[in-house]
């Protein structure tokens, strides 16, 4: 069935989009704000900036993608539209890290999942981080409004097996857990919203506030990557970028940048490493505190076929043990499933040879459940930490004791459930685990784990954090409007504004909080 | 430890999911993986692979290849700083001096029978040196994951991709 490109659509009637690639010489740009990346933040404020009235000019990375170029397979998906071709690891290697790289940036390609902001995590924000004004009620009618503007509803549609076991171990265990809520309009219910919406149902801001930003007349630079923030006492003056190929390799052409404001908007890990990397003011050393929402991962095989590849892939989360302990307390964590595909799994299970030839060969009976740990609320959590290399940056995070500890109790949560759900066998993804067949050999074997760095599966696709918002100065470098506090017309609209992880997972709570800030900025320049 | 052994041990993990099957396309073939790389590979694919790959042997000569362009590409679309540590690494396996450092064999890699290769990787999975289990993740999942980026190799895993819509990539 042919799918309606509404990229193609817009370009041939006459959106202003320049393919840094293809430029064979340097050129200047001027706007009335310059928007640095594309995703959840930037997208959003793309739209209400530009219909506002305000000249909006936006930069990107990645390139310009869209559903005509989204074939649903990994091979494709991962070299075109994420960092690092998705083979970005924290500095040990103990961590991958999932993000995007092309316009509409981790939206692209996330799974749809919306989640207002926890009240506990607005709670702690505003008694320990002097965040001020984004509250539960002062940020309803920002959720409201986002929720309305990408079609955010509860899945009412039987979720696929992979999630179904999550609902029935909760349901048997007496666990709380919650129908997820999800952008997406007239979804095929396919699976495949980690490589790109191949039909436009997922309502990221490739599709949605990026082509309202070019209607009201906006100009986006893609594959131009903003290398250098010019500024004099507390201004900017101007941006730097350079163009790059299909390769992501430089060309050779520069581009500038000049705008009365600048909006930083490359996502958490980029908009530290830009402020860093220009050396803008940091007199606390706050920049680059990363939180990750580190995720252990189990699987299980069921008798009956699971297709964790077919379906929206999250469509039921467990908040069991979240805040068991409230905000500040022991590390909680979150249980939802992950889609299963064929890199992906072939890549974050254990060994090689006999022993994983078997696990693949049971591909369509594998049900994976994940446990994401909270980071950031306490001295147990303090996170990572970014630094400059000599071209690039390395984050450092070490996953110390308290994380091994609390990775123990997950392993055994998530045996339990799938064992609760009626699981065959179980697997906890740390090498030297093999299949287990009740939930007493999986505590037994939990227990006795060689639980640690490379040897147990860590991933996070939640980057937050890096520059953190609140308006106590010793704690925050802008303030809870995203305002910088030493830049005068500089604004942060991304998911490094968070002072400590969600609890939850990301985008909702960026498109909240930049939607509410962005306004007040728009109202602020237009005056 | 000295800064070369360490750049190398840092590397491998690096290579992980990046795919570059697509990208690949319009490269062409570069210096940066040498057929003794893809010899090197061509050695370790079995290994890894025991049990996936076909039981034909025309098949699974097929698969091999296939597997070492995957590499090959996916190589290519690293950043460069990680293509030239995957160089590095790679040369150090083929360096007599250096197996000896790391394998405890002057033996090269190609020449060595099956279970000695799998004792090599069981004992840098084990180690306790950090360096060693990152070089056996990093082969470890450079080679699945270009492995399992062919949908020629998804036969065994009985799945396929939906064919309701068609791109043009
Ligand atoms: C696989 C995956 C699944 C996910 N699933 C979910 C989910 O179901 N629900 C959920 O809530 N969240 C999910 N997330 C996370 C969520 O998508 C992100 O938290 C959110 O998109 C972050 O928004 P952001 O604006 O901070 O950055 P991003 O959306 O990452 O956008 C940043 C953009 O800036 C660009 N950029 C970076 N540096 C530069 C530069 N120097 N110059 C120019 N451009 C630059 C990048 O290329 C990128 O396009 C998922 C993420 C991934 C990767």
């Amino acid at each position: 069935m042919a799918i309606i490109d509404p990229i193609e659509v817009g370009l041939a009637a006459g959106w202003q989009h320049v393919d840094a690639g293809f430029l064979d010489k340097d050129k200047h740009f001027d706007a009335d704000v310059v928007i640095v990346g594309t995703g959840a933040g930037g997208g959003t404020a793309a739209e209400i900036l530009s219909q506002a009235g305000l000249k909006v000019l936006m930069i990107e990375a990645g390139g310009l993608k869209s559903s005509r170029h989204f074939d649903m397979e990994e091979r494709t998906a991962y070299p075109n539209l994420y960092q690092q071709a998705a083979a970005m690891k924290t500095a040990d290697k103990g961590i991958g890290i999932f993000q995007g790289r092309t316009v509409g940036g981790s939206t692209t390609i996330n799974w749809t999942t919306s989640i207002r902001t926890p009240a506990p995590t607005l709670d702690f924000w505003q008694q320990q981080r002097s965040v001020s004004g984004l509250t539960t009620s002062s940020l309803q009618p920002w959720f409201e409004m986002m929720e309305q503007r990408l079609n955010i509803h509860q899945w009412d549609y039987q979720p696929n097996k992979n999630n179904a076991v999550l609902r029935d171990g909760c349901k048997k265990l007496g666990w709380q857990h919650t129908v997820i809520k999800r952008n997406v309009k007239g979804c095929w219910n396919t699976g495949y919203c980690g490589m790109g919406c191949p039909v436009n149902a997922k309502q990221s801001m490739l599709v949605t506030t990026i082509p309202s930003a070019l209607n009201a007349g906006a100009v986006l630079v893609s594959r131009a990557k903003v290398t250098d923030i010019a500024h004099r006492q507390d201004n900017v003056t101007s941006l730097s970028a350079i163009a790059q190929n299909e390769f992501g390799q430089p060309t050779g052409v520069k581009l500038t940048f000049s705008a009365r404001h600048y909006v930083l908007s490359a996502g958490a890990i980029h908009t530290p490493t830009l402020l860093m990397r220009a050396k803008t003011p940091d007199p606390h050393l706050l920049l680059g505190q990363t939180f990750l929402h580190p995720t252990l991962l189990s699987g299980a095989i069921f008798d009956e076929q699971v297709n964790g590849h077919s379906g929206a892939p999250q469509s039921i989360y467990s908040d069991e043990f979240v805040w068991s302990d409230g905000a500040a307390g022991a590390l909680g964590y979150k249980l939802e499933s992950a889609p299963v595909h064929p890199i992906l799994i072939a890549s974050k299970t254990i060994g090689f040879g006999e022993s994983h030839a078997q696990l693949m060969a049971q591909f369509n009976h594998l049900q994976v459940i994940i446990a994401l740990v909270r980071d950031g609320f306490n001295q147990d959590s303090p996170g990572g930490r970014i630094r400059l290399t000599d071209n690039s940056f390395a984050l450092d995070y070490p996953l110390n004791d308290a994380f091994w500890q609390v990775a123990k109790r997950a392993f055994k949560s998530m045996a339990q459930l799938q064992f609760a759900a009626g699981a065959k066998q179980v697997l906890s993804m740390s090498d030297g685990q093999s299949m287990v067949s009740s939930l007493t050999q999986a505590e037994h074997a939990i227990d006795n784990m060689e639980i640690g760095l490379l040897k147990t599966i860590v991933a996070s696709a939640h980057v937050m954090g890096g520059c953190p918002m609140g308006e106590d100065k010793t704690q925050a470098m802008i303030g809870s409007n995203g305002q910088s506090h030493y830049l005068e017309n500089l604004s942060v609209f991304d998911g490094s504004m968070f002072p400590t992880s969600l609890g939850a997972n990301p985008q909702l709570s960026i498109y909240a909080i930049v939607a509410k800030n962005a306004t007040a900025l728009a109202k602020k320049l237009i005056r | 430890m000295n800064r070369r052994t360490f750049i190398t041990g840092a590397f491998v993990s690096t290579a992980a999911l990046a795919v570059g099957v697509n990208l690949s396309t319009s490269f062409t073939r570069q210096e940066h993986v040498q057929s003794s790389h893809r010899m090197l590979f061509a050695t370790l694919i079995p290994i890894f692979l025991d049990g996936a790959l076909p039981d034909v042997a025309t098949h699974k000569e097929q698969a091999i290849n296939r597997t070492l362009n995957t590499i090959e590409a996916t190589i290519n679309v690293l950043p460069q700083e990680q293509r030239e540590e995957i160089t590095l690494l790679l040369n150090m396996l083929e360096s007599r001096f250096s197996l000896l450092l790391i394998t405890g064999s002057l033996t090269p890699l190609i020449l060595r029978q099956p279970f000695e290769l799998i004792d090599m990787l069981e004992s840098w999975r084990q180690h306790f040196i950090t360096l060693l289990n990152t070089a056996y993740l990093g082969l470890r999942e450079v080679i699945m994951a270009s492995y399992y980026a062919s949908p020629e190799h998804w036969g065994r895993l009985q799945y396929v991709k939906p064919t309701f819509v068609v791109g043009d990539n």
